[in-house]
């Protein structure tokens, strides 16, 4: 039997290892909100009614997938990050709270649990009192999002550097914790997955400036987006400061974890909607693939590591131009979206392309489902996908909220029915037809 | 290239400052306000919308039209009033409540008023009560968005409320957002679902007759 690591890198070699690897938790786009993290446990038997799980992942409030459950459904990967979180705080001092739908959970000491009037919850950079806040969550809701906090733009004094407060050295201390983690989960043998941010190109996660106390520069999403066709200057000089720093911390932390990382998570800009790209092949071309191919080239000349990108949405007319730019893993595969049907893209990338993500429908079937329509796409997407390796099963994007707990187990049941390799039907095949 | 032409192509263009100049002077050498909102305006939009569909532009470039073209209707607007010429009707549109998602919906927002309808935007995580009140207002259709698996369900909410307060028959519902689709739509009673800016404008101008 491989080890986790071993099979990870199978995949993101295109080779088939023992088994189809799993992911759930080793980024920040691969993971499960804590709602339903909770109703996993539960359903599982992992822990006793009303036990608490953490929140990672305070943005999209992911919860924490623990050593326990990583053994109990066979996950290959998990993360190695650095010691903040997006809002520029630790996941420490944890303290109890209760989500909207009334999951006990731990949520960090500088999490706000404290609501406004209104009922919702004001999130705040670096968890500063003393700043506007940054997002907010809507007493109804299970997320968070960004607060617009836009300065006036005067277009005769844009100045690049505003745009780049927030990407700055990593500092030894930070190093230092990404060097335990490495050798701490390392020695687990499960395969390890760096996310460590300041490459993500104009991502609008950061872009409103979540961990700034009062960001400068173009914050505000919808010109942020406008920027990109009517201030292209700005955005390429941004961009390739933001590239030069980014390439130095990835340098530094290279000097400490070295090889021990299978993969690198670079980017998690979104370039795509439901039914098309967000942006065209030119403008891909002009601004983003340029920094993208530089950090690829670095990595792939120093390290060993494979590069990731995550971006939601239909980007088929995008991904000629996305694999040039020398990525080596795509996720989320949303083949909800526009064009983006498995075989097509097993069959046009498969070879240069490793899919992370695509297992299941997470906008209709997961959450909208019966417990066998899961069953039959986990099925269905292992074959597609897993055939020849390059494939990490993973949900397309997060596990939401609000998703039935019988789909949940339903999803993780099938994934171990069917993820071992070689697949009986690919086995049939090669019988039939007299190759191996 | 006419005056008209040259408003058109800058709103297509993402031109705001020549825009807006193009409606001062077309104003100036005394065309009719509802002449320039038809053949400038509803036409750069229309354009810019078939341009879209037609994947030759994206996200960005719809995003400076559609800013380009409300500074030119900011100008047009007191004319268009002066001279009486009536709206296409009155729409309310809103992200549903536990959503704060909201550039698509004012990118459809802006193409509605581009396009004469009366905008009536109350922004995001908007209960359903306060568009029901718009209804009572006068609201002919009502536009609901929704970005999230976990608050599309909340767009049923809405429908409740104008069936409970006897709203339903005379107004139209019309839903969009990313995991949104026409069976949904179907599924919740909706009268249609529109999958980006222009075909709101389509459904719209199908769903009121005008």
């Amino acid at each position: 039997m491989m080890s986790s690591r071993e099979r990870v890198e199978a995949a993101l070699s295109h080779r088939e290892g023992d088994r189809v690897p799993l992911d759930l938790g080793a980024t920040s786009c691969s993971g499960i909100h804590v709602s339903s993290l909770y109703a996993l446990r539960q359903a599982l038997g992992l822990d006793e009614p009303g036990t608490p799980v953490r929140v990672c992942e305070p943005f999209q409030m992911l919860g924490e997938v623990t050593p326990d459950l990583l053994d109990r459904l066979g996950i290959d990967a998990v993360r190695v990050g650095l010691p903040n979180n997006i809002y520029g705080f630790a996941n420490d001092d944890w303290k109890p709270w209760t989500t909207s739908d009334g999951t006990p959970v731990l949520v960090p000491g500088q999490f706000p649990t404290e609501p406004e009037l209104n009922g919702d919850l004001y999130m705040y950079p670096k968890g500063d009192r003393s700043a506007p806040p940054c997002a907010r969550m809507p007493a109804s809701g299970f997320y968070f999002d960004s607060i617009t906090r836009q300065e006036p733009i005067d277009e005769d004094h844009l100045d690049p550097a505003d745009n780049l407060e927030e990407f700055a050295p990593v500092d030894d201390e930070a190093l230092e914790h990404v060097r335990r983690e490495a050798t701490r989960l390392g020695a687990t043998g499960r395969a390890l997955i760096g996310e460590f941010g300041g490459t993500s190109f104009g991502d609008a996660a950061f872009v409103p400036g979540p961990t700034l106390a009062h960001p400068r520069g173009i914050r505000d999403l919808e010109q942020w987006y406008m920027s990109l066709a009517n201030r292209p200057e700005y955005v390429k000089e941004v961009f390739e400061r933001q590239c030069e720093i980014g390439l130095s911390n990835l340098q530094r932390i290279h000097a400490v974890v070295g090889d021990s990382l299978s993969a690198v998570f670079i980017t998690g800009t979104d370039f795509g909607t439901q039914g098309g790209p967000m942006i065209g092949p030119k403008t891909y071309r002009a601004l983003f693939q340029p920094v993208h191919a530089r950090i690829n080239d670095w990595i792939h000349a120093h390290t060993s590591w494979k590069t990731f990108i995550h971006s939601c949405g239909s980007i088929w007319r995008l991904l000629d131009d996305i694999a040039d730019a020398g990525f080596d893993v795509l996720n989320p595969v949303q083949t909800s979206a526009a064009d983006m049907t498995p075989q097509g893209l097993k069959d046009r990338y498969g070879d240069r392309i490793t899919f992370w993500g695509g297992g299941i429908d997470t906008q209709r079937v997961l959450p909208f489902g019966t417990p066998e329509d899961v069953r039959a796409m986990v099925k269905e997407r292992l074959q597609i996908f897993g055939a020849g390796g390059g494939f990490v099963f993973n949900t397309i994007h997060n596990v939401q909220a609000r998703v039935p707990v019988a789909n949940v187990v339903a999803l993780y049941e099938a994934v171990d029915e069917f993820r071992a390799y070689p697949f009986a039907d690919t086995a049939a095949r090669s019988l039939a037809t007299g190759r191996s | 290239m006419g005056q008209l032409e040259e408003l058109r192509a800058a709103v297509v263009d993402g031109q705001k400052t020549t825009a807006v100049a193009k409606v001062t002077e077309a104003l100036a050498a005394g065309l009719a306000p509802e002449k320039i909102l038809q053949e400038g305006l509803i036409a750069a939009m229309g354009e810019t919308g078939a341009l879209y569909q037609a994947g030759e532009i994206f996200v960005p470039e719809m995003l400076v039209a559609a800013r380009a073209m409300s500074a030119a209707l900011a100008v047009l607007k007191p004319h268009l009033v002066a001279e009486g010429v009536p709206s296409r009707g009155k729409v309310v549109i809103g992200t549903v409540q536990g959503d704060l998602h909201d550039i698509g919906k004012n990118l459809v927002a802006m193409f509605l008023e581009g396009n004469g309808f009366e905008v009536v935007d109350l922004g995001v995580d908007v209960p359903p009560e306060r568009f029901v009140a718009e209804v009572v207002n006068g609201a002919k259709a009502v536009a609901l968005s929704a970005l999230l698996t976990t608050t599309m369900v909340n767009m049923c909410d809405v429908i409740s409320a104008l069936v409970d307060a006897n709203l339903r028959e005379q107004v139209r519902v019309l839903v969009g957002g990313a995991p949104i689709t026409t069976e949904y739509a179907n599924e919740i009673g909706a009268d249609g679902y529109a999958r980006d800016a222009s075909s709101a404008v389509e459904l719209l101008c199908q769903l009121l007759e005008v």
